[in-house]
């Protein structure tokens, strides 16, 4: 479940949640690849037994079109994001008729916060973000859903912060889902099993989950053999990195994946290319490590938002994943070192056989995937 | 034949208004039109348009993102020659083509049959709705009315995205899909009092007695319904200005081996009329 923080970026949760709904559709067999999966997607949090929290991810005109003419007015013609948020919170009766939360057979009445996001270019469309939230009534023990505002396939997602693995149910429109049976309130997660798990979770995310921050670790590592220069620039990179990854989860700073992630990869791209040309460690070079430790500090953001954070232990969370991340880099640093740096790196060759090279492949992995996530 | 006109134009706001109701209160139907809204039906010489899948109901549609597990073809046909349309699969608009040169251009997307499994209350509300009354027929013959029907399902949209000046020598295109509606008038060269003659085809054959139902995105409740002659042909008075859609679906036996009763194929076609070169209604 992601935090209202992050309502930023549901653009590309939509085209996200699209690529994964199509992909799993594909891996699941036929019983499901042959639905019309729309870009609809509904991600269901209990937190700890007490509250839910509802998110809902869909294309923001379709719901207005059809809120309006349901509402018995004209179809929108002003397709503005602030307009069509303006529409959608003024239809908020209209909305829930045909949302159906449900405890056992009782049905609840949720707060709705109502959230829409621009296009990001002229061939897509605004996204709404609609939070539903309340408490779970005491001894509740099953769930039911129900949306009927789109006519496509999606899926449900339904997640404990204290589990590991989400259910995920694929629902027509205007479907109830399957009863899901509630657990006992969960007791509240003590603050080690917290920092182990989320510990685990950085340095997963890193190794093996993070192919593009292992590049650009190397890329650090590849510059020099001295142990100088990767002390400056890692350092400069935890320090820049820890300083967004703080600011994006508290909601300081917002920037859409869209500029983000392309710019992670083009940070890599960077400094593979200047390794090819640049064997010593400068100042600048520092200075634009931190920079790019900035962008990937985002990123890091964007994976924890996606994991979750427990409200209780938030900061102990915070803190556990960006050392995770951190020993995830240093496992990549140290095994680069096992690896080639500590027989080679003072070789006349380790330059010309093994940097330059190894900098070749890791520009052209970045370039291309620069061109991959600004492609559509 | 002649279209019948559902609704006056004086009640159009109270008939839209009762079609949105009914077409939303029909989201748990599973029978839904499916059609193309390109990014532009008149794009600049050498402009990228977006092609947009939508599904739902007199024309409130959700998106559809490409999923290549459906696409059986997705084309342009142009002055060039046929081309497949390019997209990312999981992406809103499923694809992308280039207005290449000036001209009409004729984008189609065939799908994949798709299993449905339909209660026999919503099932023959169906067969009413489509004008399927042989197939209600036959199964009220064989005392299947009152059985579900497992059924599978195939979209054949088309889309019509002219590019430059309007000309009576270009046109729609066929492109060979088994339940085909084809303009056999191009839709943006028609000029005041002239109807648009639409032939369907089922297997490149003129397909007889078929339901075909044309709507305005600016008031979908006023639909223009015709019955297909001998020749597969109905005719269209369309009202100037915004995008039309013209749709029709057949259903037959489901072939052996498909584990469905029924095979149903839904043809569209979308285009825009311009307020300067067809007459209103």
């Amino acid at each position: 479940m992601h935090s209202p923080s992050t309502a930023a970026c549901p653009r590309q949760w939509v085209r996200g949640a699209a690529s994964l709904a199509v992909l799993m559709a594909l891996l699941c067999g036929t019983a499901v690849r042959a639905h019309e999966i729309g870009t609809t997607r509904v991600s269901v949090l209990f937190q700890e037994g007490r509250t839910y929290d509802i998110e809902i991810v869909t294309d923001a005109t379709s719901l207005a079109e059809k809120l309006e003419v349901s509402a018995g007015r004209s179809l929108p013609t002003d397709a503005s994001a602030a307009r069509l948020q303006s529409l959608l919170a003024s239809a908020d009766g209209t909305f829930r008729r045909r949302v159906k939360i449900a405890f056992d057979a009782s049905e609840v009445r949720p707060a709705i916060a109502y959230s829409v996001v621009p296009p990001v270019d002229a061939s897509s469309a605004a996204a709404a973000t609609i939070r539903l939230t309340g408490e779970i009534p005491p001894g509740a023990r099953r769930f039911s859903w129900s949306f009927a505002w789109t006519f496509a396939s999606y899926a449900m997602t339904v997640r404990s912060a204290a589990s590991e693995n989400p259910a995920t149910e694929w629902l027509e429109g205007g479907q109830t889902s399957a009863p899901f049976a509630l657990t006992s309130p969960a007791p509240p997660v003590d603050r080690l099993t917290t920092a182990r798990r989320y510990l685990a979770l950085g340095f997963t995310h890193i190794v093996p989950k993070g192919l593009d921050h292992m590049l650009f670790v190397l890329g650090i590592y590849l510059l020099s053999g001295r142990a100088r220069s990767v002390l400056w620039q890692v350092s400069a990179f935890t320090v820049a990195h820890s300083i967004t990854l703080g600011l994006s989860m508290y909601g300081l700073v917002t920037v859409s994946p869209r500029i983000v992630e392309p710019l992670i990869a083009l940070s890599i791209a960077y400094v593979a290319i200047e390794n090819i040309f640049l064997s010593e460690l400068k100042s600048w070079r520092v200075a634009l490590v931190f920079a790019f430790g900035l962008l990937h500090g985002m990123g890091f953001a964007g994976a924890l938002k996606e994991l979750g954070l427990p409200r209780s232990e938030f900061v102990t969370a915070l803190v556990t994943f960006n050392v995770g991340v951190e020993a995830g880099q240093l496992a990549v640093i140290g095994a680069a070192f096992m690896l080639v740096g500590w027989y080679c790196a003072n070789r006349g060759w380790y330059r010309s056989r093994v940097v330059v090279p190894a900098s070749m492949l890791i520009a052209c992995t970045a370039v291309y995937w620069t061109i991959e996530r600004l492609s559509f | 034949m002649m279209p019948t006109l559902f609704s006056s134009s004086t009640l159009r706001r109270v008939g839209l208004v009762a079609v949105a109701v009914v077409a939303v209160s029909r989201v748990p139907l599973f029978a839904h039109d499916m059609w193309m809204e390109p990014t532009t039906f008149s794009p600049d010489a050498g402009q990228i348009i977006g092609v947009r899948l939508r599904v739902g109901q007199d024309l409130l549609g959700d998106p559809l993102p490409r999923n290549s597990g459906l696409v059986n073809q997705f084309v342009v046909v142009d002055a060039e020659g046929r081309k497949p349309v390019i997209g990312r699969d999981g992406s809103d608009p499923a694809g992308f083509v280039r207005a290449a040169v000036p001209g009409v251009l004729v984008i189609g997307y065939h799908s994949n049959p798709s299993p449905v499994e339909l209660a026999a209350e919503k099932f023959n509300q169906y067969l009413k709705e489509e004008g399927l009354d042989a197939i209600a027929a036959q199964r009220a013959r064989r005392n299947e009315t009152g059985a579900s029907a497992h059924e599978i399902f195939s979209r054949c949209a088309k889309s019509l995205v002219l590019s430059g000046l309007p000309s009576d020598t270009q046109g729609d295109r066929r492109l060979g899909f088994t339940l085909e509606l084809v303009a056999e008038k191009n839709p943006y060269a028609l000029r005041a009092g002239q109807d648009l003659p639409v032939q369907l085809t089922y297997e490149n054959r003129p397909l007889e007695g078929a339901l075909v139902v044309a709507m305005n995105r600016q008031n979908p409740a006023e639909k223009l319904t015709a019955r297909t002659g001998r020749d597969g042909r109905v005719k269209f008075r369309l009202r100037p200005g915004g995008m039309w859609l013209v749709k029709a679906v057949h259903m037959v036996p489901a072939p052996a081996g498909t584990k469905a009763d029924w095979a149903s194929y839904w043809a569209s076609l979308t285009f825009e009329t311009r307020a300067a070169n067809a007459s209103g209604n």
